[in-house]
């Protein structure tokens, strides 16, 4: 079946994007506002970017109005530090918050339909671990949103000014390889499915935003797509990811499908109940109660469920506790979260109004990913940038979540730091070299990956070693690990990614062929899902979602970000890079708040 | 586990590189609260790999996997069985792909053809009215919104263009009008002109049969058929 792979004729640009969702987009508008004449192509998944991932945010985009009476941007900053479990960098922390105000009036002017309050301004909405007065206050009312449909607003919106700057997009197209030239990245190769065709395309600067790796777990809200691509390709360039082990579990997914019910159900005024129908999370958390941080929400559930506390759905036969939002308004059901009330209705069979909610945590956010400065710059070391090389969004970790992101500010980061890289990159095209041509071997490491999986013989099924992955992801290196269960995660992962070189395609096509995307897409998440379970190992501590049993404290000799490199299967490298301490090394007023601080709610 | 259910599927196949279609059957047994996304992930898992099909985040916010089921366009991932059985009033089913794009493999058709209609549609904001005197956010009151956000809620799947009696190659098709007729309500878009240009087209609204297929089948329950009917008699205040 040994099939004969070539590349189309180079395609040259000046800005490659790799992943057209609200990250990417928000990209290519900057560089076009700062460089009208630049030419783009961005390269996306799904058939229309419109159809990303980005579109299925629910709640809202955090930013303090710095003309506001009551709330602060250093309060938002310090939220997000303490949310992070102190793992967040508070250079990326300031930038972003101190320019959150301003880009949502940027979407205000180029459309999004924010929900208005009666005087035709904004409404805001509460969202855990959001607080006034470095925690002391009450909730702060900072998030503002599109009903329950803020993501959509946002892609809707970059997305359209996509179209009007000419953006070229190459639809249901994956990225196999980079391409480098002394040390320099100058583009990549694309793999076009509805042609099966590989092309070269040139650029002067190549920015990854491909979004998330929750398809790793068995139950998640991130969409099909989300396997972890762009960080499987880095890995095999050689280049670090950081923090995987940070995963997000979020703490209210609809039992069965993993659908997200957002937090803003909680901030509008629901609430968890255990089988015993206590409202548990005023024993955990007797301040912020449900609307304490994600991790803490989640580890909360599971030790419930795990204590016998926990209700059994007998549909997906899966442990799960109630959330009750029976009392809210219709006002609130109807018009300000009909989306989600509305999955409910569809996708579990139940009334929201007259019932409760089954929930459970489910995989939501990677904290971690590829490593880059404030400008979105691709490091290859704590101290190196790699030249021509970007990343943004989810795919990145510049390091704004830290180990724990606070609903609300995943928008906010893809939204702003979309414009940073934006206008880094408008500058550094200013003055970038033409590019030549193509080195000779390029799209050989492509070729020789896609003719391995035509070439494969036996008779391992690849959905069962997927789908086997998943369940050992979810079981050993979920909600809480230890080192016993990581060791067999670890040594499961590299029995899988022997087994999987036994799969044989049912079809030799390149055309459109869905069996070769997903074999191609094992593979991102097997290595994707082998460096999460070598960084939890490493990380003998507790913090934010990384819990481990064995080792349930936060420690100081942690406090820093784990860089992991992987060329080759199961051969993992692990470095550090430290954890940025301006504001609080700055000495100016409140930075003693920006201190590695205890995490109580 | 609940109850399990024997389906019969009968699904529309096409290979590019051989150009052959046929129709395949496959038998499958599945608890009723599961999607059709979940039925196809598992013939794919327990029976044939190859058979290829679309979709994206599968709760009904992106509109990736509409296909024609039974005759009526939908979106297979919130269908669930047993809302299928009861809907259909059988436990056979018949997928075809939507006829909008051309087919490129079994269900999945050429959307970024599809979505070129959007794009003549002008899915933004042409020329934005001056930010607000005061320096933040425009004052737009909620009731002005009222009128017409709902309409802000398509996501281009394409159930109502595949539902239109008018032909897709004379109508640009209803949520390509919908998206221009959002911005004509919008106050901060002042490029009315352009608007109605696309609006009364050759392409436009005028060839719309006010059937209300539309509104009919579309799964985000949008009354599409209501902006359209806006849009011809030009009320957009």
């Amino acid at each position: 079946m040994a099939r004969k792979l070539h590349l189309n004729p180079v395609l040259r640009c000046d800005a490659l994007i790799i992943g057209a969702g609200g990250a990417g987009l928000r990209t290519a508008v900057e560089i076009i506002a700062g460089k009208p004449d630049a030419k783009i192509i961005a390269v996306t998944k799904v058939s229309s970017p419109q159809k990303s991932h980005t579109t299925t945010a629910q709640g809202g985009f955090a930013a303090v109005n710095p003309k506001d009476p009551i709330d602060k941007p250093v309060y938002h900053m310090f939220d997000t530090w303490k949310g992070s479990d102190c793992g967040s960098d508070q250079n990326v922390t300031k930038k972003i918050i101190e320019s959150a105000w301003e880009q949502t009036l940027w979407l205000d002017n180029h459309g999004l339909h924010f929900t208005r309050n009666e005087e035709g301004r904004f409404s805001k909405r509460t969202f855990g671990g959001h607080t006034l007065e470095f925690g002391k206050g009450p909730s702060a009312f900072r998030a503002v949103f599109e009903a329950d449909r803020t993501g959509k607003g946002i892609m809707d919106t970059v997305w359209g000014e996509s179209l009007k700057g000419n953006v070229s997009f190459i639809n249901q197209s994956i990225v196999t390889e980079l391409i480098f030239k002394d040390e320099r990245c100058i583009g990549a190769i694309i793999f076009e499915e509805s042609r099966g065709e590989f092309t070269a395309v040139l650029a002067k600067a190549t920015v990854i935003s491909t979004g998330g790796l929750g398809q790793v777990y068995k139950i998640t809200t991130n969409c099909r797509q989300n396997t972890g691509d762009g960080l499987a390709v880095v890995l095999r360039e050689g280049l670090p990811v950081m923090d995987l082990e940070a995963v997000q579990f979020h703490p209210t997914g609809i039992v069965g499908p993993g659908i997200l019910a957002s937090e803003a159900l909680r901030g509008e005024g629901g609430f968890l109940l255990n089988k015993d129908m206590e409202r548990f999370m005023e024993r955990y958390a007797p301040k912020m109660k449900d609307l304490a941080p994600r991790d803490m929400v989640s580890r909360s559930i599971e030790t419930e469920i795990r204590e016998g506390r926990g209700v059994i759905n007998p549909n997906f036969n899966l442990p799960h506790v109630w959330l009750d939002i029976r009392h809210l308004s219709d006002y609130i059901h109807d018009v300000k979260l009909p989306e989600i009330t509305g999955f409910f209705k569809k996708f579990a069979g139940i009334d929201p109004k007259k019932d409760l909610c089954p929930v459970r945590p489910t995989v939501h956010y990677q904290m971690g990913g590829i490593p880059t400065n404030e400008f979105g710059e691709a490091q290859k070391n704590a101290d190196k940038i790699v030249p021509g090389l970007y990343a943004v969004g989810e795919s990145a970790s510049a390091s704004f979540q830290g180990f724990n992101r606070l609903g609300t500010n995943s928008l906010l980061e893809l939204f702003t730091m979309g414009k940073f890289v934006g206008e880094r990159i408008a500058e550094y095209l200013q003055d970038a070299d033409d590019l030549e041509d193509i080195p000779k071997d390029t799209g050989q490491k492509s070729f020789a990956l896609f003719s391995r999986y035509f070439e494969a013989k036996g008779h391992e099924n690849l959905w069962k070693i997927r789908e086997t992955m998943r369940e050992l992801m979810t079981e050993k290196v979920g909600v809480f690990r230890n080192e016993k269960l990581l060791d067999k995660a670890i040594n499961q992962l590299m029995d899988f990614k022997e087994r999987a070189t036994h799969i044989k395609l049912s079809s030799p096509s390149l055309i459109m062929n869905q069996e070769l995307v997903d074999r191609w897409e094992l593979d991102n998440l097997l290595d994707v899902a082998l460096v999460i379970a070598h960084g939890a190992r490493n990380r003998k501590e507790s913090r934010g979602a990384h819990t481990r049993e064995d080792y349930p404290e936060r420690k100081t000799e942690f406090n820093y970000h784990t860089l992991a490199y992987m060329q080759e299967y199961g051969k993992v490298t692990l470095g550090k890079r430290p954890i940025d301490m301006s504001i609080f090394e700055e000495k100016g007023k409140d930075y003693k708040r920006f201190d590695f601080l205890a995490r109580k709610y | 586990m609940d109850k399990l259910y024997s389906l019969t599927l009968r699904i529309h196949r096409y290979d590019p590189e051989q150009k052959k279609s046929w129709i395949q059957e496959y038998n499958v047994e599945v608890g009723g609260m599961l999607r059709f996304t979940d039925v196809l992930r598992k013939i794919n898992q327990e029976q044939d790999p190859g058979l290829a099909w679309t979709s994206s985040c599968e709760h009904a916010q992106c509109g990736s996997c509409g296909v024609v089921v039974n005759g009526r366009p939908l979106l297979m991932c919130e269908l669930l069985v047993q809302n299928a059985i009861k809907q259909f009033k059988t436990s056979s089913f018949t997928i075809k792909p939507l006829s909008i794009a051309q087919v490129l493999r079994d269900l999945i058709v050429d959307l970024p053809q599809a979505y070129k209609r959007i794009h003549k549609a002008r899915p933004y904001i042409i020329k934005p009215a001056d930010p607000s005197p005061e320096g933040d956010e425009h004052r737009i009151s909620p009731h002005t919104m009222e009128s017409y956000v709902e309409a802000t809620r398509c996501i281009n799947c394409f159930c109502c263009a595949e539902a239109c009696i008018s032909s897709h190659r004379h109508f640009l098709g209803p949520n390509a009008m919908m998206a221009n007729i959002v911005r004509l309500f919008d106050p901060r878009e002042t490029s009315k002109k352009e608007r109605f240009d696309i609006l009364y087209a050759d392409d436009g609204v005028a060839r719309c049969h006010t059937s209300e297929a539309c509104s009919f089948v579309c799964p985000k329950e949008i009354d599409v058929a209501h902006f359209i009917a806006l849009g011809k008699e030009a009320r957009f205040s």
